[in-house]
């Protein structure tokens, strides 16, 4: 039996028998008066100890709040009416409000608020989680003015370009001049009109070894409105191992075996001088037995080049073996010469062939970034049609593709009919030669498998916000020792994703910082407050936009939902009850009584 | 013993005489001797106290020739004598004893003495005294103007070069120099003025001499020169004290260099050098390859302009001519010169007739040339090649090449050749025919070349009677012919209906493009030969005749391959045999290298790019980063040593680095910018692309996802 239960019957029972004792009582006068007051006094006690509850529906207009968040115009809310709370971070002056320091418990204290009028940018994703359920009204402030958007590799390989790209938004009414510098000197420039939004892209060639803070300035006339950090770190990278084997040696293999040697490329180089005999050139490398090809002797290698001839000659399981190290992620770059394809491999593209033109010079086209490649004296009349599962690479001036690559498991297969580059270098275009070979090399070559990827939410990590890090390593199962700057952090792993582990952390410190998974340590650049501020108010102003968008389409049963409270009646009104018509007992007895 | 009024007036004659002389020959003297000093001073560059050398000097040689001070009383009483005829030729008589004298002379005596003293001092002193200040001023008024002589150079080879004034640029003088100059002295070549600075940053010509005077506010011990942080050079003093210094150097290398006072080092200050260019030379008269056809004149006009910095010393042209053929060509070298004077003029356009034919040039020859120039320094440049050859029309006329072809022209046509024979023939006989008869004859000709060239056009596809403003009448008479049978639905036959269909005559035969233009070309000589003939004027038509021959030339030998017989007898080959020798005892060659990295200036660099990238934000430099910088440093110097005004800013600004103690931005960007300037650019290098983690999970769907493929 429940307590109050009990508390009732032996109220009840201590009724009966204080009746009993007033029916009873010799003085009789005001009898009516006392019993009454025995009742109360009781039903009073009785109450003070079981709560009164009652249910209640909700008014029919709720409490509303203006809450005012960060970027909101002080003459705007001027005018308006009502309770007025500001977020911390917005920062408004000549305004009574009071200042709010955390949204979610302020909200939790005042049930009765279900509905917010909010001002200026909006709130984060992680405040945003909690109004679901309220009626929320949003009044953007302008667009805020800078780069909203920008994004760039945070690691650079050596000789690789850095890409700056994002889009800037100009809402004053002056022109702004957007340089990007580096190095202490500016990179480019553009100008974005007023009144426009503008992507805008950069390209530089990084040249140091190691860590960089290039600059994003915004520049309106004489006045800095905004520098922007863009963190880049350049690193070597041990260079990829290539296998050549020639049916003959030609000079196309001579240079290419010379400027991988220049460039200190691990290379073995084989061609054929009789029958099962080969001339062997090991190049920055140990010397290892190449009169075989095998699957034991290509896992070493993430390349390899072969003219098509040499293919052909090799014995069937030697080509079943370089089929399958494909498949397992080499690269194999097979140079053709011929119109009809001699093997399975090097037939996987269609060729075609077109009589020369005489005298007319190849240029050719990179066609991915269009870059143009000054011209060759050659009169190329081979041609390759890329079906759809291949990628043409180098194209001619025509569009007529020279060289194209597709996937065969996790390696590559390229197919070139391109017969001599090095007249490149022999006319001295040495930047030519380095970039198609690199652009080829790369392209085809086995991918490097990092041992662990880093990934940092959010994109630009503040110093005294939190940031969470999230690794993927290659090994599941195994807790990954993390460390920011010396300080031990403890991950947690993903519930689907065995090899995902994540930590959070709260940088103390701006600049770079020093990220260590296991035994490697990597770079990591925390931001100032006040870095891309622009790019923030936008994202804020993103998330709330879809948030009351996606806040529309539930919005029906926001309303159906019926918004009933407990109320509890105070124990004072009892007490005070209980207290009177105790007192007026008492009274009656000692004064009137007497 | 009493000296008499009369002796008295004689003896103070002399010593004004004396006097007087003296001074205006001390005037005459420091006249010439400010002249001379002048002149070293301002053109010899001598240094200034070469006047207390040459004024007593001449002094001394002036007085030498004309003893004054050897004047005695004698002298003057002679003179007195001559000039004064009142003293009767007894003047001496006042400088003998008066005891010594006879009583006329006695007489005369007392009677000059009371002239004498109410005679006119004599002019002649007071004009030695003028003519030597006369002198004196002039020397003046020449040295005056002897100074301005640099000033005017420099004036003028302003003008001409419009030159822009040395920019001055801040530098930071140490405290203890109180003034300094440095007078750049360019080499005679320039044909420049010296000029003067009040700064340490030096611009020169090569070869320049630059002199620099430095005076200290106080005495310094020692004063050096550092030229390019290695090259120590003291600095004379001039004076006991310590406080005048002087330096001269000739400039041949841009550099940088410091002072160094008492150990006390300056700022880098930078030595740039403008080099002297040699002489630019264009031909735009004739082209790179000329012909000369026959028919035109056998002679060109070469045109060519030169250009120098400073002047041009000389020109010609250097021709070789070759003639013969085969083995048997010789060459004759010849040197052409212009006839011109080029007085170190800075630019100068030539123009020459150069008669072939003079230079013994026959038909056939080729004519090779270029230009070669001098500068007034020394610097020779020479331009291209030029190629002017003269056709050879007995080659053109024989038979070789034509006998032994197919000929596809029908006996009918009289050929090219014919047609200039005939032509040549008629002009041959103009004087002895009648005027009918030429014109009728040179109209047959016109004839004759426009059947050839009918013939020839057939070649080309061309259906019309002529091409050249060809007509279309036939056609339209097709179409009305064929409007008859007209079948209902046949589109083509709608489409040829409105359409002016002709074959295309491009495309009916089959020779390449290339023969095609040419055969073109012969038809518009042979037009051109024709309206000549046509018109009466066969010796114009003779050059289109000659000009369509050469080309059908060509025609032939273009479409003629040539194979040599060969009588080689090869043994059979024995199929069997082929590819089965022992190879056992062939080794195979195997080479192994690996590429040392000698250089490790880039890695540095760039390693010491990012090392100031770090120090913007604040991180001081450790013992590595110092060794780092020092290396650094020197490939700066190496660097500032070839271009100073690249790298000099940059090295100041990396020295100040060094020491620091707060990152100063301004500095770091620009030695940052240096270092960039110094790697160069950089080539492409294969990068492998990286790819994620690979995890079991990623396999697993990778495995799965291809066996589903199959």
């Amino acid at each position: 039996m429940e307590f109050k239960y009990i508390a009732i019957l032996a109220g009840l029972l201590l009724l009966a028998f204080l009746l009993y004792k007033e029916l009873h009582r010799a003085n009789r006068a005001r009898l009516i008066w006392r019993i009454l007051a025995n009742i109360v006094a009781l039903s009073c006690f009785v109450l003070l100890i079981v709560p009164v509850r009652y249910k209640t529906h909700l008014k029919q207009n709720p409490d509303e709040i203006i809450l005012l968040t960060r970027g909101t115009n002080a003459d705007s809310i001027a005018k308006l009416k009502g309770k007025k709370y500001a977020l911390a971070s917005a920062t408004i002056q000549n305004e009574k409000s009071a200042t709010l320091s955390d949204l979610s418990y302020f909200l939790k204290s005042n049930p009765k608020i279900r509905k917010l009028n909010i001002y200026g940018y909006g709130l984060s994703k992680a405040d945003l989680e909690n109004i679901k359920g309220y009626q929320v009204n949003f009044h953007p402030s302008v667009n805020p003015n800078g780069i909203i958007a920008a994004h760039w590799p945070a690691k650079l390989k050596t000789s690789d370009a850095l890409n700056v790209q994002g889009t800037y938004q100009n809402t004053g009414n002056q022109p702004v001049k957007l340089v990007f510098k580096g190095l202490g000197k500016p990179v480019d420039s553009t100008t974005v009109e007023a009144g426009t939004n503008k992507s805008f892209s950069f390209k530089t060639y990084p040249k140091q070894t190691g860590k960089a803070i290039y600059e994003l300035i915004s520049l309106q006339k004489n006045d800095t409105l905004a520098k922007e950090p863009v963190p880049v770190e350049v690193n070597d990278q041990a260079p990829m191992k290539v296998l050549i084997l020639a049916s003959f040696p030609d000079f196309e293999y001579k240079f290419l075996k010379n400027w991988l040697y220049e460039n200190q490329y691990p290379l073995a180089f084989r061609s054929q001088i009789s029958k099962n005999k080969f001339a062997s050139d090991f190049l920055n490398m140990d010397s290892v037995n190449l009169n075989q090809v095998n699957a034991g002797l290509l896992k070493k290698f993430d390349i390899l080049i072969i003219d098509e001839e040499e293919l052909a000659a090799i014995s069937p399981v030697e080509r079943s073996s370089i089929a399958l190290a494909v498949d397992n992620g080499m690269g194999l770059l097979i140079r053709i010469t011929g119109s009809k394809p001699l093997t399975t491999l090097s037939g996987k593209s269609t060729r075609f062939e077109i009589p020369p033109l005489k005298g007319k010079t190849l240029n050719l086209t990179l066609a991915e970034d269009h870059f143009r490649f000054s011209p060759l004296p050659l009169e190329q009349g081979l041609f390759l049609r890329p079906n759809q599962n291949e990628q043409s690479i180098v194209t001619d001036a025509s569009g007529k593709t020279v060289l194209s690559s597709n996937i065969s498991g996790y390696g590559k297969i390229s197919i070139s009919s391109i017969s001599s580059t090095y007249n490149w270098i022999l006319s001295g275009e040495k930047t030519d030669y380095a970039t198609y070979w690199s652009k080829l090399l790369a392209s085809a070559a086995r991918k490097r498998n990092d041992i662990q990827s880093v990934n940092i939410i959010p994109q630009f990590p503040v110093v005294n916000q939190r940031m969470r890090i999230i690794t993927d390593l290659s090994v599941a199962d195994k807790s990954p020792a993390l460390k920011i700057d010396g300080v031990q952090l403890h991950p947690r792993q993903n519930m689907e994703l065995p090899f995902q582990w994540d930590a959070l952390y709260w940088p103390q410190n701006s600049g770079w910082a020093n990220l260590q998974v296991n035994q490697t340590i990597g770079q990591l650049y925390i931001y100032e407050k006040n870095d891309w501020r622009a790019l923030k108010y936008q994202q804020t102003l993103n998330d709330t936009h879809q948030f009351i968008k996606d806040l529309i389409k539930n919005d029906t049963k926001i309303k159906l939902a019926d918004t009933v409270i407990t109320e509890e009646i105070s124990i004072w009104w009892f007490f005070t009850g209980f207290l009177l018509a105790a007192a007026f007992l008492w009274y009656e007895a000692r004064i009137l009584a007497v | 013993m009493l000296k008499t009024e009369g002796q008295h007036w004689i003896r103070s004659l002399r010593i004004r005489w004396i006097s007087f002389y003296l001074a205006g020959i001390t005037a005459t003297a420091l006249a010439i001797a400010l002249l001379l000093s002048v002149t070293g001073f301002y053109l010899l560059h001598l240094p200034a106290w070469i006047i207390t050398i040459i004024f007593p000097l001449v002094l001394a040689i002036l007085l030498f020739c004309k003893p004054v001070w050897k004047t005695t009383d004698l002298d003057v009483s002679r003179f007195v004598n001559n000039h004064y005829p009142e003293l009767e030729e007894s003047a001496d008589l006042l400088l003998q004893n008066e005891t010594e004298l006879s009583m006329l002379q006695q007489l005369q005596r007392n009677k000059i003495e009371n002239i004498i003293p109410n005679l006119v001092q004599p002019k002649e002193p007071f004009k030695r005294l003028s003519i030597g200040l006369a002198i004196l001023l002039a020397a003046l008024i020449i040295s005056f103007g002897i100074t301005k002589i640099p000033q005017l150079n420099q004036t003028a080879s302003a003008s001409r070069t419009a030159k822009s004034p040395i920019h001055s640029i801040k530098e930071n003088i140490p405290a203890e120099i109180s003034t300094f100059s440095a007078t750049i002295i360019p080499p005679a070549y320039t044909g420049k003025g010296e000029r003067k600075q009040k700064q340490f940053t030096i611009t020169a010509e090569t070869g320049a001499t630059v002199n620099w005077k430095i005076t200290t506010n106080i005495g310094i011990k020692k004063l050096t020169l550092i030229f390019n942080d290695h090259e120590i050079t003291p600095l004379r003093a001039l004076n006991a004290a310590h406080t005048e210094w002087n330096f001269s150097k000739t400039i041949n290398k841009p550099g940088f260099y410091q002072l160094n006072l008492d150990g006390k080092k300056s700022d880098l200050y930078q030595i740039e050098v403008i080099p002297d260019l040699p002489v630019t030379i264009k031909i735009t008269q004739p082209k790179p390859h000329t012909t000369i056809d026959i028919g035109q004149p056998q002679k060109f006009n070469l045109n060519v302009s030169l250009t120098d910095d400073y002047g041009i010393n000389d020109a010609f042209i250097s021709a070789t001519m070759a003639s013969g053929k085969g083995e048997g060509v010789s060459f004759t070298e010849k040197k052409l010169s212009f006839n011109t004077a080029f007085d170190n003029k800075k630019s100068i356009t030539l123009t020459k007739l150069i008669d072939l034919k003079s230079l013994g040039m026959k038909p056939g020859d080729e004519l090779y040339f270029f230009i070669k120039a001098m500068d007034n320094h020394g610097q020779p440049s020479r331009s291209d090649v030029y190629f002017v050859s003269i056709v050879d029309t007995a080659e053109l006329m024989s038979l070789a090449g034509m006998t032994n072809g197919v000929n596809l022209v029908p006996e009918y046509f009289r050929s090219e050749r014919q047609i200039i024979i005939d032509t040549e023939k008629l002009l041959k006989e103009q004087a002895t025919l009648p005027a009918a008869t030429f014109k009728t004859r040179s109209n047959d000709l016109g004839i004759d070349q426009k059947l050839l060239r009918l013939r020839y056009g057939q070649f080309l596809g061309e259906e019309n009677e002529t091409e050249i403003g060809g007509d279309h009448e036939e056609h339209d008479e097709h179409a009305e012919h064929k409007s008859g049978e007209e079948k209902f639905g046949d589109v083509s036959a709608i489409t040829d209906k409105y359409a002016h269909k002709h074959d295309i005559a491009e495309d009916a035969t089959f020779f390449e493009p290339e023969m095609k233009a040419q055969l073109k070309a012969v038809l518009t000589e042979m037009w051109n030969a024709e309206l000549r003939l046509r018109t009466y004027k066969p010796q114009e038509a003779l050059p289109y005749e000659y000009k369509a021959l050469r080309l059908l030339k060509d025609l032939q030998q273009k479409s003629r391959a040539y194979v040599a017989k060969t009588t080689v007898k090869v043994s059979a080959l024995k199929p069997e045999k082929r590819l089965s020798g022992e190879l056992d005892k062939i080794t195979q060659p195997v080479q192994k290298m690996a590429f040392e990295q000698k250089e490790k200036r880039t890695a540095y660099l760039k390693t010491a790019l990012a090392l100031l990238e770090k120090r913007k934000i604040g991180k001081n430099f450790n013992e590595q980063d110092r060794f780092l910088l020092g290396e650094t440093e020197k490939y700066m110097i190496g660097a500032a040593a070839d271009q100073p005004a690249t790298y000099l800013t940059a090295l100041t600004s990396l020295r100040k680095l060094g020491v620091a103690s707060k990152p100063m931005l301004r500095d770091i960007d620009v030695v940052q910018q240096a270092i960039q300037k110094m790697i160069h650019i950089e080539l492409a290098k294969p990068q492998p692309q990286s790819a994620g983690p690979a995890s079991v999970l990623y396999q697993d769907y990778f495995n799965n996802l291809n066996k589903a493929g199959r």
